[in-house]
């Protein structure tokens, strides 16, 4: 990305981002809350407008519908409908993304059994649906916000095994997070947008820290 | 059709029948189509006179009012719903169009709300079917048809509502008040309006088009009177003026267009909005 800004109602809430992330890399979009992480996927995802510009697969963002195809995005908190079951959700997600259920390369256990209402899954279960539902057809930019949030300790083990596996198929995974130990030994490149903002010619250089991949 | 849009439609309609309040809705509207019909039926009987006239007058006022209030009400809360949930960003984030989403959505309120208009008018078809000749099944017809149209048109302009407002809440009460206006505001306001500015029959009849429920309601008073004294100023305008068949195909087209311009600004609304 070059250039990335965006603002709501003349407030700057992205300022000349730039930023590269090679194909195979891990980075970490880390900062205080509302430093920008979640703006940036949503930019990233072609949810929200912004100015400058951002490249994918030789396309520019947001891109046409067969780019967006290899893009996997999780919101960080969605809300299914109550009365929805956990295959319903998945039968329009696989649908729309033209992938099979089984394509998200997850552990088996991880996703709630189909059967389930997602009004009687908890937290963690639905973060898991939604997961599942990004990582559908195994796409190879991945826009995670905060993917860790609501897991218990083997589901996170779990989902970091997956991306790792993810990563060395070539796939690029941005994973927004306030913490930075989220993912200690597992990024590649550090995106922090709070302390000093990635900033104009100078990205690339800050961000050339590139630590060993796990 | 785009499969990714039957595919919305039926994610929306699952998600529609399901809510809790939707059958007494649904029901209240077939109660009314059975006691308007009983009454109908009475009335006339207790005068001496046969025929599903005054129970067809009770079926048009019922239909020009619930079933659009329904269809405004869960168009405009689709769309709007979901971008609350952050489930819209999760559908727009999909390698499909925007416009997938509203029209998966449009089609599925009109299916349910055609559904809710069916069951209604279905069950007063039962009690009327003992005395209607085949001279009334027309009047039958058109009167299911134009309040299909003002129903389907009330969920375009709902969708259109739940695509620009920014909550569900912000939705729900724009939908409310546009069916105050559609159904009792803009009659009230060009009636008071009429003798003070001088307003024309041209002027009353674009006050007709410019409202959907009222165009629904003038067609069918058109299509099932014979009489233009019982047509109202409205009707009796359109009537001598064009004559029935221009005079029915100019509020078919002026329904149709109340279709497709909401739709079409919801697209719009949705593809040039963040989610």
């Amino acid at each position: 990305m070059h250039g990335l800004s965006k603002r709501y109602r003349h407030v700057p809430v992205l300022d000349e981002l730039c930023f590269d992330a090679p194909a195979g890399a891990l980075a970490l979009v880390t900062g205080t809350n509302g430093a920008g992480k979640s703006t940036l996927l949503r930019c990233l995802a072609g949810l929200t407008s912004f100015t400058g510009s951002a490249w994918f697969r030789g396309e520019r963002l947001p891109g046409s519908i067969a780019t967006r195809r290899h893009i996997g995005y999780l919101p960080q908190d969605v809300g299914f409908p109550e009365a929805a079951t956990v295959g319903e959700v998945l039968e329009l997600f696989c649908g729309l993304r033209r992938a099979a259920p089984d394509s998200t390369g997850l552990a088996d256990g991880f996703v709630p059994d189909a059967d389930a209402q997602v009004g009687t899954l908890s937290g963690g279960q639905r973060q898991r649906l939604a997961t599942a539902i990004a990582l559908l057809g195994r796409p190879e930019l991945l826009l995670l916000d905060e993917p860790t949030a609501n897991l218990d300790s083997w589901a996170r083990g779990s989902l970091w095994e997956t991306l790792r596996a993810h990563r060395r198929e070539g796939a690029t995974i941005l994973v927004a997070s306030p913490r930075e130990d989220e993912v200690v030994g597992s990024a590649d490149l550090t995106l922090n947008l709070s302390a000093d903002p990635v900033r104009g010619p100078h990205a690339l250089a800050e961000l050339a820290t590139v630590r060993g991949g796990a | 059709m785009d499969a990714h849009v039957l595919r919305i439609t039926r994610w929306e309609v699952q998600r529609l029948v399901r809510l809790r309040w939707l059958p007494a809705m649904v029901g209240l509207f077939a109660v009314g189509c059975l006691v308007n019909a009983f009454l109908g039926l009475r009335s006339l009987r207790a005068l001496g006179l046969t025929g599903i006239g005054a129970s067809l007058d009770g079926l048009v006022a019922i239909g020009v009012l619930l079933p659009p209030l329904l269809a405004l009400v869960l168009g405009a809360g689709a769309l709007s719903g979901a971008r609350e949930r952050d489930l819209l960003s999760l559908l727009a984030a999909q390698p499909i169009r925007r416009s997938t989403i509203v029209l998966g959505t449009f089609l599925a309120v009109s299916a349910v709300v055609s559904a809710t208009v069916g069951l209604g008018f279905g069950a007063a078809l039962v009690v009327l079917s003992g005395v209607a000749g085949a001279t009334d099944l027309w009047g039958l017809t058109v009167v299911v048809l134009a309040t299909l149209g003002t129903s389907v048109a009330a969920a375009a302009v709902g969708v259109l509502l739940g695509a620009v407002t920014s909550n569900r809440l912000q939705a729900v009460a724009a939908a409310v008040l546009a069916w105050f206006a559609l159904a009792l505001g803009l009659d009230l306001l060009f009636a008071g309006l009429a003798p003070g500015l001088h307003l024309g029959p041209r002027s009353l009849l674009v006050a007709v088009l410019v409202n959907p429920v009222e165009t629904g309601r003038v067609l069918t008073l058109l299509a099932t009177r014979s009489d233009p004294a019982t047509l109202g100023p409205f009707g009796a305008y359109l009537d001598t003026r064009f004559g029935l068949p221009i005079a029915t195909a100019m509020l078919g087209s002026a329904l149709a267009a109340w279709i497709v311009l909401p739709v079409t600004g919801a697209c719009l609304a949705l593809r040039h909005r963040d989610v």
